[in-house]
């Protein structure tokens, strides 16, 4: 297969059969079973922690299929994307009613729905009636980070597999190889802090060694890595987060502004990065890491109850800057 | 060409069907004005202004064929003036009734709540006398009734209450305007002029076509000039009275009166409290406050809004932390946040479409690309700046700006 059309490496290597996946064999065992005869396939509810190979996995699976034919056979849909339950409901009818014999002895089309748990539970409970009245000429296979967030239902009615991290070995091993037919120098100590720092994200891990590679010629060492590592973490976050804490809360609330505007983050995702790149901030001691981290917790729940993010926003920063006077008078 | 021509004028109700809202207020004044033998010679239509009182006396005139003698607040109110005008009026009715057309005439005193001036005075004894000689009927238009001062009046004519036009109402006619002078308005900027009106059609109106006269399109940011009106207690009265109140009691019955929109006023009040307090930990203490009142307001939702009082509560004690320590300072307003987000409106768009593209090529939603994928793209376009990331994915030019700004932000 001709692989130089893809630029992404996350695309260029994204295996095209189930044999290349490496890491999953207790998944990919029980797949090819199923796969030997497709009539006898269920459907499928591929749940995990993102980066661990569940798109692949059912892009793989269209593939054994159908063959070459794969993307006339298949729909994938992103239910995050897909605002309300009529959209996905149109796209999933309009798909089943022109492509209803399947291909060769697969008697059925493939749907792919990512990200289901985005859906709401009345727009779950309408997905229930589409498998069942769609069953005989379609598949479905749904993928989410959290099965719990799936309703009873749809649960029962698939075949459920779980997704954990990556091993760490496997992974260095992944990208040593795509560094190899890259012709990149790879130190094992680089590879091994990518790995870190993706926290069993193969796919944060393999856009990691891309962007390294972009740096300069010759080898990527571990410095690289930091530098690719720190640079992709949105800096806005940490310096707000600094000059709340120096009682700059008019700058830093001027900063979150931008975050929401520019970069159109939500107030949810701030806050996640907040408590991540608060525990960059060497300054801080553990203590007062943990009683500022205390203090996010407290502001990301009222953000799940009040009317506007960027109030709660502006009240937990000004939090920071009383908390950043308090210590600097004590000391 | 400019006509030149206020469109309030342009636009003004020809019938009384066309007088948009206080359909009851319209209905007792009609049958009034038809019925034969009135209990009560005059009328006084009371209401805020820019809400139809005026129009429809014209209206009415026009659909029944009466003659209006008019007279308003730009005239002097002495009792001497208003006989010079009323007085022939009121007298010699017969004097129209040679045209068949015209069934009479009205006596139409506009603003009579400015009679109490210095300069009017007697103006209320001379309109009371009219009323009781006049042969024909009197129609007065006020916009703010003090009914004690009223009250002799009261007694001698029937009160008809008008009310501000709802903000639905407010943007159907805008919308019809929009038609007929050819501009395509987009539905947030004619539901911000609405709101923004509160229920002043003729101030709606005159927005309107400040903004968009001589234009093809009328965009949202078009409107984020418009001055909020003051009605009554406006948002700078209530900012500056909440602010600089001494107790939590006195910023509460403020807040009270006033009749800013509670969320333009959660908002307000966010932003300027940096200014008001300097002291960190009262900034901290205060903005606690206000997301707890922001909290309630998401409790009230759409139904709870027995829950509000706690969230006027807790705002009246977030401006009154410490009142000792109030300098007074220049207020922000209209709110940050949403100046903010129209001037980053297409920026975003621009951000939406990249991560459209992306998420088509990778297998991923939007949100996951903007959060996992973006942030390398775009130092991978930094080192190298002609990679074939941009044909792959399609970017434009102007993507491809954007993504380079993203790395210096």
């Amino acid at each position: 297969m001709k692989l130089d059309d893809e630029v992404m490496w996350v695309e260029k290597y994204r295996p095209r059969t189930l044999n290349e996946i490496v890491g999953l064999n207790h998944i990919v065992k029980s797949l090819q079973v199923f796969l030997e005869n497709p009539r006898s396939m269920p459907h499928l509810l591929l749940a995990g922690i993102p980066g661990t190979g569940k798109t692949t996995i059912a892009l793989c699976i269209a593939r054994e299929l159908f063959g070459k034919k794969w993307k006339t056979f298949t729909l994938e849909l992103n239910a995050s994307d897909e605002r309300g339950i009529n959209t996905v409901r149109k796209r999933i009818k309009d798909f089943s009613r022109y492509r209803r014999t399947g291909f060769g002895n697969v008697p059925f089309s493939l749907i792919i729905l990512d990200e289901s748990d985005q859906m709401t539970g009345p727009a779950q409970t309408a997905l229930r009636r589409i498998m069942e009245t769609s069953s005989r000429t379609s598949r479905f296979i749904l993928i989410c980070n959290y099965s719990r967030k799936i309703i009873e239902p749809l649960q029962s009615r698939c075949a459920i597999f779980r997704f954990s991290k990556l091993d760490k070995n496997a992974m260095v091993e992944h990208l040593k190889k795509i560094a190899q037919k890259e012709n990149l120098m790879l130190l094992e100590e680089a590879a091994e802090k990518i790995v870190e720092y993706s926290e069993g994200d193969l796919r944060y891990a393999i856009n990691a060694l891309q962007t390294a590679a972009t740096y300069r010629r010759g080898d990527i060492d571990e410095q690289t890595v930091l530098q690719v590592v720190g640079e992709a973490s949105p800096k806005q976050v940490q310096l707000m987060l600094i000059k709340a804490h120096n009682g700059d809360f008019i700058e830093a609330r001027k900063m979150m502004y931008n975050l929401i505007g520019q970069y159109g983050f939500s107030g949810s995702e701030i806050v996640r990065q907040m408590q991540r790149e608060l525990l960059k901030v060497s300054y801080l001691s553990d203590n007062e890491k943990a009683e500022l981290t205390n203090i996010i917790g407290e502001y990301d729940f009222r953000l799940t109850q009040g009317a506007n993010s960027d109030i709660q926003l502006s009240a937990l920063l000004a939090q920071f800057s009383k908390f950043g006077r308090s210590k600097g008078e004590s000391n | 060409m400019r006509a030149n021509l206020l469109w309030v004028e342009k636009y003004r109700p020809q019938k009384i069907s066309d007088v948009i809202g206080n359909a009851q207020a319209k209905n007792t004044f009609v049958n009034w004005l038809k019925s034969k033998r009135r209990r009560k010679k005059a009328v006084l239509l009371y209401g805020p202004a820019g809400v139809g009182k005026t129009a429809l006396v014209n209206a009415a005139s026009n659909q029944f064929n009466f003659t209006i003698v008019e007279m308003n607040a730009s005239d002097t109110r002495t009792e001497k003036a208003i006989n010079k005008v009323s007085k022939p009026a009121t007298s010699y009715i017969a004097l129209n009734k040679f045209s068949t057309e015209t069934k009479g005439n009205i006596l139409f005193l506009d603003e009579v709540d400015g009679v109490f001036g210095q300069q009017d005075r007697g103006g209320i004894g001379a309109i009371i006398k009219i009323i009781n000689k006049s042969l024909i009927p009197v129609v007065m238009a006020a916009n703010n009734p003090d009914l004690k001062k009223l009250r002799p009046l009261k007694k001698v004519c029937k009160l008809i209450r008008f009310q501000p036009i709802r903000t639905p109402l407010i943007i159907t006619m805008l919308r019809r305007i929009c038609v007929r002078e050819n501009i395509e308005a987009e539905f947030e900027a004619i539901e911000r002029i609405a709101e923004n009106s509160r229920g002043d059609m003729r101030s709606a109106i005159n927005d309107l076509q400040s903004i968009a006269e001589g234009r093809r399109f009328l965009r949202l940011q078009d409107t984020m000039f418009l001055s909020y009106r003051n009605k009554d207690i406006g948002m700078y009265e209530t900012l500056k009275g909440m602010f600089s109140a001494n107790s939590i009691v006195e910023a509460a019955i403020l807040l009270n009166r006033s009749n800013v929109k509670y969320d333009d006023l959660l908002l307000s009040i966010s932003d300027n409290l940096p200014l008001r307090y300097r002291d960190l930990v009262d900034l901290a203490n205060a903005y606690d406050l206000v997301s707890r009142a922001d909290v309630f307001r998401g409790r009230v939702g759409t139904e709870n809004w027995r829950l509000l009082r706690y969230f006027f509560n807790l705002l009246a004690e977030a401006t009154t932390i410490s009142p000792t320590s109030f300098k007074p300072f220049d207020f922000i307003f209209p709110p940050i946040r949403i100046m903010k987000l129209f001037w980053t409106k297409s920026k975003r768009m621009k951000l939406e479409s990249i991560c459209a593209k992306i998420a088509l090529k990778c297998h991923v939603s939007r949100s996951t690309a903007k959060k996992d994928i973006i942030p390398f793209i775009k130092i991978i376009l930094e080192k190298q700046k002609l990679n074939p990331i941009i044909s792959w994915l399609e970017l434009g030019s102007d993507e491809v700006d954007y993504l380079n700004k993203m790395n210096k932000l």
